[in-house]
């Protein structure tokens, strides 16, 4: 796929860098990108994602090298490129007030696109993006997959040589994503060029090349496969039920750069091409024969940028921090109704959750997920139905409930003008801990989730992980014996995520009740259950196997994705529950 | 410049203003409430200050000259005084505004032609109804029995303009420039930052809209805007407080048109200076709503000042509309006599557009 | 526990809000600076013209003796009526006095001249008072001239509390009162909404802590600061020579009372907002009447019956009551108690609405 003459390179960036002030955001960035590509940009946060994009956008001045877009330079002929180009920047860039319609036609105008072309390609694109129903509701309240296919649209309605996505799918749920990627290939197969950035290693995987960029530089251009490739022979897993100990093991092995804790198996890599040690072999024997396993795209991130701080997390000792005395049904929901006048948010969901459980709720964009937990949590008064949480009947005893609960919103709630250490000090004076309980819990807290050493640091110039990582820390310090998670990894690079997941599973070991909603669906191997909402009903509650073995036909291979889409898109989407 | 593209910047910032229950709240109520405090609490007529009186005659005499203050409506007799001692507590309590005491004799002195004196004691603390009720009292007591007497100069006094000297025609007009400098620029700066906020300006950036057709599309519909509370406040004060009109309305209309755009301009410099709505807020609020009331010239004539704040006052552009209104609505002026102030305004404008649109480059950073 | 970690909290974010502390510091004492020397009811250089047709010594002498003073200064001599009203009309001039050909002719005679006096009457506040200037400088040249003219009664006006009757004092006490109300009403206002779009609140939510904790969380950092600025404003009373003729701790006491009832329009303003914009926005179309009906703009006493009825409603006019009060007349709590009170009781009814606005928000 790589440009084959001087006509097709659509993009061509040599030597380009960009600083803010002292900080040097991309440094060398050289790229080319030919006609007709789906190229993927992948990184963590702060890579400076965000910012190639916008020199290549020409909305920013690179400081350094230069970049010629569809043949224009960015920085002298900026407006020639603004004019060619579509742009969709990260977050939501819809008018709130306006509807899906006006909204359209205002993208269509600003671009000069005449009324009869208009017309036509506007019939198109909401058929494509199944917004046809929509047309005259106010942008505001779409769902965020809704949302996300019109600001796809209004970018696709001049058809642009050039497509720039930031983040194409943050926070939109796997359905909606896939009407996305549906609409990107057939305007690629027209000859569009399409550049992406994005945090979801499979939607990399559909890219036709990827970019590495790690620290403001380019690691590595090159297609998925050849990209895996480089992991090739370093990746193994364990399959066992005494993860725990595997970590333990792992953790003091040098040689492992890398570890996944599944929810029935162990996934690491190894720094050693030549395959794993004899004396590593030997330790994990006994727990489970380690076997070779087929790298994915993280491996193959993780083998260019494996370094010290990546490392697995060393061990914290849970025994000494185990949460009072867990009831061992942790959460038991009967018949939850929520209703907000003739609309149902949440329709009849009952479910039972044991302590040290970990189950992830999937389900499309306004499936009903967080106003449940909401329920759960007491921040929302259900209209019918009851729920013990931790033991306590929640309709009575709301004010004890809240204290033997943790929450971690998707918007990673604190306070930003506070340092780690007094956000810390905060919540936890919040729940009533305070002199040498406090200091214990947030002594206890800190190297658990791995926030060490940034006491003094303000939490608003945190990135994005290390904020995660602190809301959790806040969520967990008086040791509740249920946590709720909402989308906690939404926006977080795929290596925080990772270790974030590692420190899941340890506190579920601990005999917390862990209950986590999320629209990765590569997560769900974390879970040991898994509930889908769809439409305001549990369609579906069991173990992944459980769920893979009730469809019809049954398909043990079945990835999440598809047993996903499976009980969605079937008919009787309402049938009962398994497992 | 594209009309076309223009024509839709205009139409999505129509739509969305409109649908913004909050913002248009405001911005058509807020002219009028401020129009009727203004127009019916700021007058320096005294109407029923609270008089407390202290009678040491009770004489035909001291009756007719009490009678002669209560009759009056810009006083309201309170309180009868007892004592001396008593006048302190009732103006310490603030019970009363002012006292009057009649000195016993004052009867017998005045048959006997003596010209004999009565006090009024009036609280200082707040210095305006102080000087109102003191100048009134004088009036009065001045006034009292007063036979014509021969003076070494007469005066003869004409009042152009407003000869009834009703505060509202003056305050009115005024009031123009000051509503179209405390809202226009806040509605706009919030207007521009707001997409600056939700990320909505990168795509403006990455189209082929230029700087200048965006400002020039967010100017129209908050200009409209403008005008119409200029229109509202106009009508009202013609209509409802008969302010009188003697000049030409185009002209104001013009001028007008002037004003709102250099307003606008203001809040649209402001936008490109700042990134959030609370910054952008506080700043419109320093640079146009207080010197709006206060440097205008509306309640506080300029002429007034000490230089250099004189000089501060003509950084802004309210005091050079509240003279052209002023002008117009109650003068009948022309463009023969102001022109230096519209030539100042028509200045502004093109000096704060310019800034605004070099300000306002279509790059994040 | 939880009480004392909202507060610390509060107070580091007070502290740590560099715009909001530099806002508060400028209201209280740039802006009390700055309005205190430029704002003022007694005129002073008010524009005036001759239109002197005698050009006599005696006219002169006349002109001499109305400008020697601060009351006006001298914009010129016009050429003749033409030019006159053409300066009035474009506002060169507000006032314009005619002296006639025969002046000095009919003053010599010991008859009684007529001088005519043309006011620009579109500020009449300035006409009025230009009118007032010259009849005092009339007087007063008679007074030296011939033989008084007798009203039957002669007033004696005694101002008290502040006997030059200086605006200024009035205007640095009434801006420390408008400081305190904005501080007051913006700052919880802003917090608390602050806290709504950012999610921390709802996060407050699902830990145990009490919305009675939450609110005086609110309130207290707001309390102390406003109660705290109002020192540094006190070099500024000095500076401008106003007397503290009551007690300082009344005067903090009472200020503390007020600052209350101001918090408990902005924790209102909160309760019923969602974003930022629309708190401030409210905050603004609340404060504004509320600092018109206050007697600081306006003399109340000059508002129709049905504004000074409403005015009883805006605390800004007790606390007014108070600081003139105090500063001025030396009152006690025995002369202020009624203001006081008033001041408690809409504290608390606001704050009684706002809880139950929060209440009915909640699950």
């Amino acid at each position: 796929m790589a440009p084959q003459d001087h006509e097709d390179r659509i993009i061509k960036a040599q030597g380009l860098g960009r600083r803010f002030g002292r900080h040097e955001a991309l440094a060398g960035i050289d790229l080319q990108v030919g006609r007709g590509e789906i190229f993927g940009i992948l990184g963590p946060d702060g890579a400076g994602k965000t910012t190639l994009m916008q020199l290549l956008a020409a909305i920013l001045d690179p400081t350094a090298g230069q970049c010629r877009v569809l043949g224009f330079d960015t920085l002298r002929e900026s407006s020639q490129v603004t004019d060619r180009i579509g742009y969709m920047s990260q977050g939501f860039t819809l008018y709130d007030r306006l509807s899906v319609e006006e909204n359209l036609a205002f993208s269509a105008r600003i671009r000069g696109v005449s009324d009869a072309d208009y017309r036509q390609r506007r019939q198109r694109l909401l058929q494509m993006a199944g917004l046809q129903d929509a047309v005259n509701r106010e942008a505001r309240v779409l769902s965020g997959g809704m949302r996300k296919k019109l600001s796809l649209c209004t970018n696709l309605i001049h058809e642009p040589e050039l497509l720039l996505l930031d983040e194409l799918s943050l926070g939109v749920d796997p359905v909606s994503r896939q009407e996305l990627w549906k609409m990107l290939r057939t305007f690629r197969d027209s000859g569009m060029t399409i550049v992406l950035t994005t945090p979801y290693m499979d939607e990399a995987q559909a890219c036709d090349r990827l970019a590495f960029l790690y620290r403001g530089r380019l690691l590595a251009v090159d297609s998925p496969a050849a990209l895996k490739d480089r992991a090739r022979g370093r990746v193994y897993e364990v399959v066992t039920a005494r993860l725990e100990e595997v970590q333990e093991i792992l953790a003091a092995s040098p040689e492992v750069i890398s570890g996944q804790w599944l929810a029935d198996r162990y996934r690491f890599q190894i720094d050693n091409a030549q395959g794993i040690s004899g004396s590593l072999r030997m330790k994990l024997e006994y727990l489970g024969a380690p076997s070779p396993a087929m790298p994915d795209l993280e491996n193959a991130f993780v083998q260019l940028t494996a370094q010290p701080a990546d490392r697995l997390a060393t061990t914290v000792s849970l025994r000494s921090a185990a949460t009072p005395a867990a009831p061992a049904t942790a959460i038991a929901a009967t018949d939850i109704s929520v209703r907000f006048g003739d609309f149902s948010a949440v329709n009849q969901v009952s479910f039972r959750i044991a302590a040290g459980e970990v189950v992830g709720w999937l389900g499309p964009n306004g499936a009903g997920k967080t106003t449940l937990i909401r329920v759960l949590c007491g921040l929302q008064r259900p209209s019918a139905g009851e729920a013990r949480i931790a033991g306590l009947p929640l309709a009575s005893s709301s004010t004890q409930i809240k204290a033997r609960i943790g929450y971690m919103s998707q918007r990673f709630s604190l306070y930003p003008d506070l340092s780690v250490i007094e956000n810390l000090r905060f919540f936890a004076g919040m729940y009533g801990l305070s002199g040498q309980h406090r200091r214990d819990a947030i002594r206890w807290v800190k190297p658990l989730v791995g926030i060490d050493g940034l006491d003094g640091n303000r939490t608003q110039a945190l990135s994005g992980a290390l904020r995660q990582r602190l809301a959790l820390a806040c969520a967990i310090m008086h040791r509740p014996s249920v946590l709720f998670l909402d989308e906690p990894t939404s926006g977080v690079d795929p290596l925080a995520r990772r270790r974030f997941w590692q420190l899941i599973q340890r506190l579920a070991r601990s005999g917390m009740a862990i209950l986590v909603t999320t629209h990765y669906l590569e997560e769900a191997c974390y879970c040991h259950r898994l509930g889908l909402m769809h439409n305001s009903r549990l369609v579906a509650l069991g173990t992944l196997a459980e769920l893979r073995s009730a469809l019809q036909p049954s398909d043990p291979g079945a990835s999440v994705e598809a047993v996903f889409m499976a009980y969605i898109t079937r008919p009787s989407a309402a049938a009962g529950v398994v497992g | 410049m594209n009309a076309r593209r223009i024509r839709a910047v205009i139409g999505k910032e129509t739509r969305e203003i409109l649908r913004d229950p909050i913002t248009l709240g405001v911005a058509l109520l807020m002219p009028l409430v401020m129009l009727f405090l203004f127009g019916y609490a700021i007058s320096l007529d005294l109407r029923r200050a609270s008089l407390g009186v202290l009678d040491e005659d009770h004489s035909p005499a001291s009756r007719a000259l009490i009678e002669h203050f209560s009759a009056n409506e810009s006083f309201h007799l309170s309180r009868s005084l007892g004592s001396v001692r008593e006048i302190e507590q009732v103006l310490q309590r603030g019970q009363v505004d002012l006292v009057l005491v009649v000195p016993a004799g004052l009867n017998d002195s005045l048959l006997r032609r003596e010209q004999p004196q009565v006090q009024v004691v009036v609280d200082g603390t707040y210095s305006t109804t102080a000087l109102l009720a003191a100048g009134y009292a004088e009036a009065l007591v001045a006034s009292f029995g007063t036979k014509p007497s021969r003076a070494t100069l007469r005066l003869e006094t004409r009042v152009w303009y407003n000869p009834s000297l009703r505060s509202v025609n003056y305050i009115v007009p005024g009031l123009y420039a000051v509503i179209l400098l405390a809202f226009p620029p806040l509605l706009t700066a919030l207007g521009v930052v707001r997409e600056k906020e939700t990320g909505t300006i990168q795509c403006i950036f990455a189209s082929p809209l230029t700087s200048s057709e965006f400002i020039f599309g967010k100017l129209v519909p908050y200009s409209l805007i403008a005008l119409l509370q200029m229109l509202i406040v106009v009508s009202f004060g013609y209509f409802w407080f008969g302010v009188p009109f003697q000049g030409s309305f185009l002209f104001l209309l013009a001028a007008g048109l002037v004003y709102v755009l250099c307003t606008v301009g203001i809040g649209l410099l402001v936008s490109t200076l700042t990134r959030t709505q609370l910054t952008a807020m506080l700043l419109a609020l320093i640079v146009t709503l207080m010197p709006s009331f206060l440097f205008s010239g509306l309640l506080f004539p300029i002429f007034t000042m000490p230089a250099l704040l004189q000089l501060y006052a003509a950084i802004f552009p309210g005091v050079y509309f509240v003279e052209i209104s002023r002008g117009i609505v109650l003068k009948g002026t022309g463009i023969d006599m102001v022109w230096f102030q519209v030539a100042v305004l028509a200045l502004y404008t093109l000096a704060v557009f310019i800034l605004a649109s070099r300000r306002l480059k279509k790059k994040v950073a | 526990m939880r009480l004392s970690s909202l507060l610390i909290k509060e107070l580091i974010q007070f502290f740590r809000d560099r715009v909001m502390l530099l806002l508060i510091l400028w209201l209280y004492t740039v802006e009390v600076v700055i309005c205190a020397y430029a704002l003022g009811l007694d005129l002073r250089h008010l524009p005036l013209a001759v239109l002197d047709h005698d050009r006599s010594a005696h006219s002169r002498l006349l002109v001499d003796a109305l400008t020697s003073g601060e009351a006006f200064s001298l914009t010129g001599y016009p050429q003749d009526m033409r030019q006159a009203e053409r300066w009035l009309q474009d506002g060169r001039t507000r006032a314009v006095l005619v002296i006639p050909r025969d002046f000095a002719e009919v003053l010599i005679r010991d008859e009684t001249p007529t001088l005519q006096l043309l006011l620009d009457g579109s500020d009449a506040n300035t006409a009025a008072t230009a009118r007032n200037y010259i009849l005092r400088g009339l007087s007063s040249l008679q007074a030296g001239a011939g033989p008084q003219p007798s009203p039957a009664i002669r007033p004696v006006i005694r101002i008290w509390y502040n006997p030059d009757l200086t605006y200024t004092r009035f205007m640095v006490l009434s801006m420390i009162a408008l400081a305190a109300l904005m501080v007051g009403v913006i700052h919880p206002a802003a917090t608390i909404v602050r806290e709504k779009e950012l999610g921390t609140l709802e996060q407050l939510q699902v830990t145990p802590v009490r919305i009675s904790e939450l609110f005086v969380a609110k309130t207290v950092p707001t309390l102390v600061m406003g109660t705290l600025s109002v020192f540094p404003s006190l070099l500024i009373v000095r500076w401008f020579d106003v007397p503290l003729r009551g007690s300082l701790t009344l005067f903090v006491l009472l200020t503390a009372l007020f600052l209350l009832s101001a918090i408990a329009i902005g924790v209102l303003v909160a309760a019923v907002c969602r974003t930022l914009q629309q708190a401030l926005l409210l905050a603004f179309f609340g404060l504004f009447p509320m600092m018109f009906l206050s007697g600081t703009l306006a003399p109340i006493a000059s508002m129709p019956a049905i504004l000074q009825q409403l005015s009883l409603l805006s605390p800004l006019r007790y606390y007014m009551d108070v600081i003139l009060g105090i500063f001025l007349k030396g009152n006690g709590i025995a002369d202020l108690w009624p203001q006081a009170l008033a001041l408690a009781g809409i504290g608390t009814l606001l704050f009684a609405i706002a809880a139950a606005v929060f209440r009915h928000q909640q699950p």
